[in-house]
């Protein structure tokens, strides 16, 4: 079962990455702002402790699961060097090293 | 921050973090206030008794009954960082072989959002008014003061005593087999 979980795609890119945590941070500190000066105006702590974990839940959502809007500058790998190519550059230094030590 | 548990984690220690710099917020704003209040204590029935006392080093000890009256309003009180009161009534006075006596004779926890308007009547004491010998009877002052323990979501647990007291003597002849 857990194979089924890891092969779901998260990842994102370095800014992606950047703007996820940004973005949560932000939220989360918002969240604790409006919690702290609400709580202060009716005198309870709790509704403080609510509105913090309601910050906490949209940042959750927001920033987890891999969005498109994190995906959007993907790094440019170069492209991939064909095989055959390699080996017939191998076999002509070997005739020359072999020519030298006669 | 590339997999979901890396992003997880980093998100949910800075809520912690946020959250205990809020909890810090909310004993700084409370920390330095005055907790007392005015305090109404009235006396109605006084009376001694000389028994055995089993606790005790010697024989027989006074024990004291008082029946008393307390009112307080304890509204400005409860803010934002207090969770409950702890109230108890005090007794407090001086015999010849101690200088200085203090005894417990009620107690009442008070959370918050009960009512906190103290009326309480004909009330007798929770516990015994045993004397460390025989220095109850005809003793002329005998201060009863309320105080309280105010127990905080964040900080320290002060003790705080009403502005309030009263002064009751008791009698000079101890009651003898008498309920009471």
């Amino acid at each position: 079962m857990l194979s089924v979980f890891k092969s779901i795609p998260t990842h994102m890119d370095y800014k992606g990455q950047k703007l996820a945590e940004q973005i949560f941070q932000g939220v989360i500190l918002v969240s604790a702002v409006i919690g702290f000066i609400y709580g202060f105006t009716i005198q309870q702590f709790g509704w403080t402790v609510y509105i913090m974990l309601a910050g906490f839940t949209i940042s959750c959502l927001l920033t987890l699961p891999p969005w498109p809007m994190y995906r959007k500058n993907p790094l440019n790998w170069q492209p991939a060097l064909p095989e055959t190519s390699g080996e017939t550059r191998d076999k002509p230094q070997e005739n020359q090293k072999k020519k030298k030590h006669k | 921050m590339n997999t979901v548990l890396s992003r997880a984690n980093s998100l949910f220690a800075f809520s912690l973090s946020v959250m205990a710099a809020l909890t810090f917020g909310c004993f700084i704003t409370t920390a330095f206030k005055d907790r007392s209040v005015p305090v109404d204590i009235q006396v109605s029935k006084v009376m001694i008794k000389n028994v055995d006392d089993f606790t005790g080093p010697r024989e027989r000890s006074d024990l004291g009954f008082v029946t008393f009256d307390i009112s307080a309003n304890l509204q400005p009180i409860f803010d934002w960082n207090v969770k409950e009161l702890f109230l108890y009534l005090t007794a407090e006075y001086s015999t010849k072989s101690n200088a200085l006596n203090q005894v417990v004779l009620w107690d009442k926890i008070v959370l918050r959002g009960e009512n906190t308007k103290l009326n309480m009547k004909d009330v007798k004491s929770k516990y015994f008014f045993f004397d460390d010998g025989n220095g109850l009877r005809a003793n002329k002052n005998i201060t009863l003061t309320l105080s309280w323990n105010v127990v905080p979501n964040a900080g320290i647990l002060p003790l705080v005593m009403g502005s309030g007291h009263k002064s009751l003597a008791f009698p000079e002849t101890y009651e003898t087999a008498k309920s009471y």
